[in-house]
């Protein structure tokens, strides 16, 4: 589609990134960034309950209201190395990180921005948990910057320096458990303007942000460190905002469907106004007795569990519940994410094939209807809980039903289905008033050496494209690789290693991509690890090819060896290049063979420890 | 408040704080509300907030200009808390909530940046719900005073008020006060209150009660349960028992100390154990012996007067006994001493440097001095040493397994009530809890 039909549809779109930092202590205190290795174990966990309270304007996010709803037990592992009495919100916060406000201030100046004199540290609500004193710091840098991509202004009216959340483990009904590790880490928060004209712009646009970041060669890299939140609305519908995407190539994808996703509520809310539909719905039915001797699993598991079976009226509704308005979502998948806010695990429906879905039998249905007083335009909606939970997750439902007249409701949604690009209910979406001053940061004076320090510190991307262009001399490489969140591990390894930088790129964005597509985990070897490799290609122990092997080898066995192991792999599995005596020895042997083609016979069978090139001048010297 | 360029400029565009107005500065153009400064904000900075709920701090010398605006704050969809509907607990026992200060049963308001008691039992109630099924509050504004700023005078007056709380029927006492010297508080009410015959509760917190994360909700409902439920009638500190919201430990008053400077944990019982705990459920687990609620007990009554002529003293390498005598010709009428280890002060290395000579001659004046331990834990001891038995056969009196802040508030009670010599008679020995004859194994830093 070209942007004018974005255009007539009312298409509204922005970003909002949030990119760690790779600084060596958190933004308020002096833990390590450095999240934990995968298998960390905790070394204590502490239990917190938070609730909602009032804004600094007195009033209550709907958001985090909504979150308190759900009154969670929240776990907080500590870890010995990341976690301190800060980050459990058991001792005010250290004075802020003055890297990471170095590497914030450098990257508003590349972004043009006007940085503010006084910075006012913020408390940005948080009931979600994932923070353990129900609030984010959160301070605005500058504004109004902008960049330019695809020839169009974008503008950024807004960076923040902000805390990363503690990183969810586990969300259970009635508790969920973070690691806090994560928590605290420095993050700048980049919010463009709501105009990017096309999905596929909004992929660029975050690319070349994402570009920015890396060049700066100061953020964090690997799965999580960079998020990228998109918000999209059109005429008639509302702003959601969709968090969630691990991977920035089918941003485009996601964007459409939500398109699609309003279009189908607003025609949904058309529909409902024609036919004269408002929101009335029964009385909450305990049908808990029609069940006492049902074939369904679902009740009968439910039932064994204290729950029981409360059933709602929705007058006037019938066949819309079980509308599709996303690939293999319908109108009631919306609802039921709603219900889930009271901890259910979803909801049953009168649009359901009640029988074949969930086994009930007919007498059981037939019941349903009678009980409720269904007629027939009517449907309904029913839950199996313990009975409060029940009541309140319909509760929740109908509050979405109700908007349906409405059209579509401002949310915050996450990814879905990876494979159909499709979105789920998170929560409402987070109004102005959930923010206050952090009352125990003292402001932060920027003064004008700091502003300059940022100018001459600033990501520069002709410098950088300069600069690869004197080593590479590849366009699509240079541009792939500045796209690629592999670029910063390319500038440490073509930094510390005097190797042809074709070498590295090659390897790092070509061969790893291909390594990648064969299924070989790549992105598990450690930094360490793969700058060994290089090294033993530059101390000429490695062919090209080698490399290649090798960094299979160490993805499969060992993606934290040392270099000794590497060493043992190579001999073992025949990667080591051939020395030049070796050579002339394996030359020697194929000519009293008298191969006819000795460098295709002996390229043949030695494919990985022995460079085509290298032969072949040793075969040319040897003639002469 | 601003002074300078700021006031300036406000006064000039007839700016006040809370408006809203336009203001330009670089290639921008905002609509910001006014705000306060605070004691931080550097000079000829104004302190603004943007429409998307940021702070901000700008340079005079960098605004444009600004004008007044009139404007609408956006106010979001279902944003507006429903009040909720009052239940006051007619048919439930009466507790009284004593505010001193602190921020436990307080609120912000963020246009001030001042702290406002909920006074009224259905505000209260809205902000806790979970009050409302265990007693009929009954909040009472005493007055506002830093921990670290009270002084005697407030003590007597919160153990009169807790008293008429009382004699008035209320089953029991909530008293929300800051933390720094909540264990001072707790001592003195437990040496004025005489013939207590129902729950005290001392509560506060150390988070504050405007974030989500405060621990002063479940502080301050285990407070009440305790004063609404328990058969405790013992003066108390009731707190968190550990980082997390999972049990709170109500702390004899006597035995009570604050051991952590910020985390929500940070009361202990010294040398001795909690008097019982409670769970989230609102479970009571009782911990150890206390007084319990009698039916045949006579009235309450006070015995509130305070010497304030007391001092607590800590003796450390190389500090200067003239000290001693600075107190004594100032005319204090005790002291007591945060000795080292079982009890020591120097007597006997470098002459200059012994106290033993100054104690000696401002006991034979006729000051009382106790003797009390820096390690906080543990008894001390007059007799293993040659050092310590010179000290007490100069009349320090031992003050056994008190810790030095209830041994302090002691001695200033007992000079204010009772005769010199009953009062030095009286300072080893137990009146409310302040002394165990055991010491036990599982009271060690717990």
């Amino acid at each position: 589609m070209d942007e004018d039909y974005y255009k007539s549809i009312g298409f509204m779109c922005g970003l909002e990134i949030h990119q760690r930092l790779n600084t060596r202590e958190k933004l308020f205190c002096s833990c390590t960034s450095k999240p934990i290795e995968d298998d960390e174990k905790p070394e204590a966990s502490i239990i917190r309950y938070q609730r909602a309270v009032a804004g600094e304007l007195g009033k209550i996010d709907a958001a985090a209201k909504i979150e308190e709803g759900k009154k969670k037990a929240y776990h907080y592992n500590i870890f010995k190395n990341n976690t301190c009495l800060v980050d459990i919100d058991e001792e005010p916060p250290h004075q802020m990180n003055k890297d990471a406000l170095g590497i914030a201030l450098s990257l508003a100046a590349a972004f043009q921005m006007h940085i503010f004199k006084e910075l006012e540290p913020m408390r940005k609500e948080v009931v979600d948990g994932s923070n353990t004193s129900a609030f984010q710091r959160t301070t605005i840098v500058g504004l109004d910057g902008r960049i330019k991509v695809n020839g169009h202004d974008v503008l950024i009216p807004s960076m923040m320096l902000e805390e990363e959340s503690a990183g969810i483990v586990s969300n259970g009904e009635d508790e969920a458990v973070f690691n806090t590790d994560r928590l605290g880490i420095p993050l700048v928060e980049i919010d463009t303007d709501p105009y990017i004209r096309s999905p596929s712009e909004a992929k660029d646009v975050a690319s070349y942000i994402g570009m920015l970041l890396r060049i700066t060669g100061k953020v964090q890299r690997g799965i999580g460190t960079i998020r990228q939140d998109v918000n999209v609305s059109i005429k008639g519908g509302a702003r959601v905002e969709i968090k969630g995407f691990q991977d920035l190539g089918s941003m485009d994808k996601y964007i459409e469907n939500e398109i699609e996703r309003q279009k189908k509520l607003i025609s949904l809310k058309e529909e409902l106004a024609k036919v004269g539909w408002n929101p009335e719905f029964g009385k909450f039915e305990d049908i808990t007795d029609l069940f006492a001797s049902t074939s369904s699993h679902l009740v009968k598991a439910s039932l064994e569990n204290n729950g029981s079976v409360i059933a709602v009226k929705v007058k006037g509704f019938k066949g819309y519940l079980g509308k599709e308005i996303n690939p293999d979502r319908r109108i009631g998948s919306e609802v039921s994410d709603y219900a889930k806010l009271a901890g259910v695990k979803g909801l049953i429906h009168g649009d359901e094939d009640l029988k074949s879905k969930y086994r009930f039998s007919d007498s059981e249905i037939s019941s349903i209807y009678s009980r409720l007083d269904i007629k027939n335009n009517d449907s309904f909606i029913m839950v199996t809980a313990p009975k409060a939970k029940a009541e309140k997750a319909l509760n929740y439902a109908l509050e979405r039903i109700t908007y349906f007249a409405k059209g579509v409701p401002p949310e915050t949604r996450s990814v879905y289905d990876d494979n159909l690009y499709t979105t789920r209910f998170m929560r409402p979406i987070a109004g102005g008033s959930r923010m206050y001053p952090e009352t125990d940061a003292k402001p932060i004076i920027v003064t004008d050496e700091m502003v300059k320090e940022a100018e001459l510190s600033k990501p520069n991307l002709e410098n950088a494209i300069a600069e690869l262009k004197e080593a590479i001399n590849d366009e699509t490489m240079i541009k792939n690789l500045l796209l690629s969140p592999r670029y910063q591990l390319y500038k440490e390894i073509s930094s510390s290693i005097n190797i042809d930088k074709k070498v590295i790129a090659d390897i790092l964005m070509q061969k790893f991509t291909e390594m990648k597509r064969e299924g070989v985990d790549v992105d598990s070897i450690s930094d360490d690890t793969l700058k060994s490799i290089f090294e033993m290609y530059k101390e000429g122990k490695l062919t090209k090819r080698g490399i290649v092997q090798m960094v299979k080898a160490a993805a499969e066995e060992s993606p934290y060896a040392e270099r000794s192991r590497l060493y043992r792999i190579a001999e073992e599995r025949k990667f080591r290049k051939l020395s030049r005596e070796e050579l002339l020895q394996i030359i020697k042997e194929f000519e009293e063979k008298g191969s006819k083609n000795i460098l295709a016979s002996i390229m043949k069978e030695h494919n990985i420890d022995i460079e085509a090139e290298e032969l072949k001048d040793l075969l040319n010297n040897s003639k002469v | 408040m601003y002074g300078g360029l700021v006031k300036e400029l406000l006064d000039k565009k007839g700016l006040k704080i809370g408006d809203f107005a336009q203001i330009e500065f670089g290639n921008s153009k905002e609509i910001v509300k006014i705000l306060p400064n605070s004691e931080f904000t550097e000079k000829d900075i104004l302190v603004a907030k943007l429409e998307n709920g940021y702070n901000f701090g700008i340079a005079v010398d960098e605004i444009n200009n600004i004008e007044k605006v009139q404007y609408k704050e956006k106010s979001d969809d279902f944003t507006e808390p429903e009040s909720p509907s009052i239940e006051l607990g007619k048919n439930l026992p009466k507790v009284s909530i004593i505010y001193t200060g602190g921020t436990i049963g307080s609120k912000l308001d963020y246009r001030t940046g001042g702290v406002y008691m909920l006074l009224k039992p259905e505000e209260l109630i809205a902000n806790v719900p979970e009050l409302s099924s265990i007693a009929m509050v009954h909040p009472i504004h005493l007055f506002s005073v830093a921990s670290e700023d009270m002084t005697y005078l407030e003590w007597q007056q919160i153990a009169r008020t807790v008293a008429d709380e009382i004699k008035n029927g209320s089953r029991g006492v909530v008293i929300t006060i800051g933390t720094d010297t909540m264990h001072y508080v707790a001592s003195a009410l437990s040496f004025m209150l005489k013939d207590l015959n129902a729950p005290v509760v001392l509560t506060g917190s150390q988070r504050s009660s405007d974030r989500g994360s405060s621990d002063a909700f479940m502080n301050l409902i285990c407070s009440v349960r305790i004063a609404a439920e328990s058969d405790i009638a013992e003066v108390g500190i009731c707190m968190h028992k550990s980082s997390s919201d999972d049990y709170c430990q109500f702390i004899r008053g006597t035995k009570a100390r604050k051991m952590n400077t910020s985390r929500r944990d940070a009361f202990r019982p010294i040398n001795d154990l909690p008097i019982a705990h409670l769970g989230v459920k609102g479970e009571i687990y009782y911990d150890s012996d206390y007084n319990k609620i009698k039916n045949d007990k006579k009235e309450i009554d006070l015995a509130d007067k305070f010497d304030e002529m007391v001092a607590l003293l800590k003796v450390y390498p190389n500090s200067d006994p003239d000290i001693i005598n600075y107190y004594k010709a100032k005319g204090y009428n005790g002291i007591i001493i945060e000795g080292t280890g079982l009890g020591h002060t120097p007597v006997s290395g470098k002459p200059e440097k012994s106290y033993l000579k100054n104690i000696k001659e401002a006991i034979d004046s006729g000051m009382i001095i106790g003797m009390t331990s820096q390690c906080l834990y543990g008894r001390v001891n007059s007799k293993v040493y040659t050092n310590l038995r010179l000290l007490s056969n100069a009349g320090v009196i031992y003050c056994e397994d008190m810790t030095p802040e209830t041994a302090y508030v002691k001695l200033g009670w007992l000079l204010g009530n009772y005769s010199k010599s009953e009062a030095k008679k009286l300072l080893d020995k137990n009146i409310v809890g302040e002394i165990k004859d055991r010491t036990l194994y599982d009271e060690f830093l717990i």
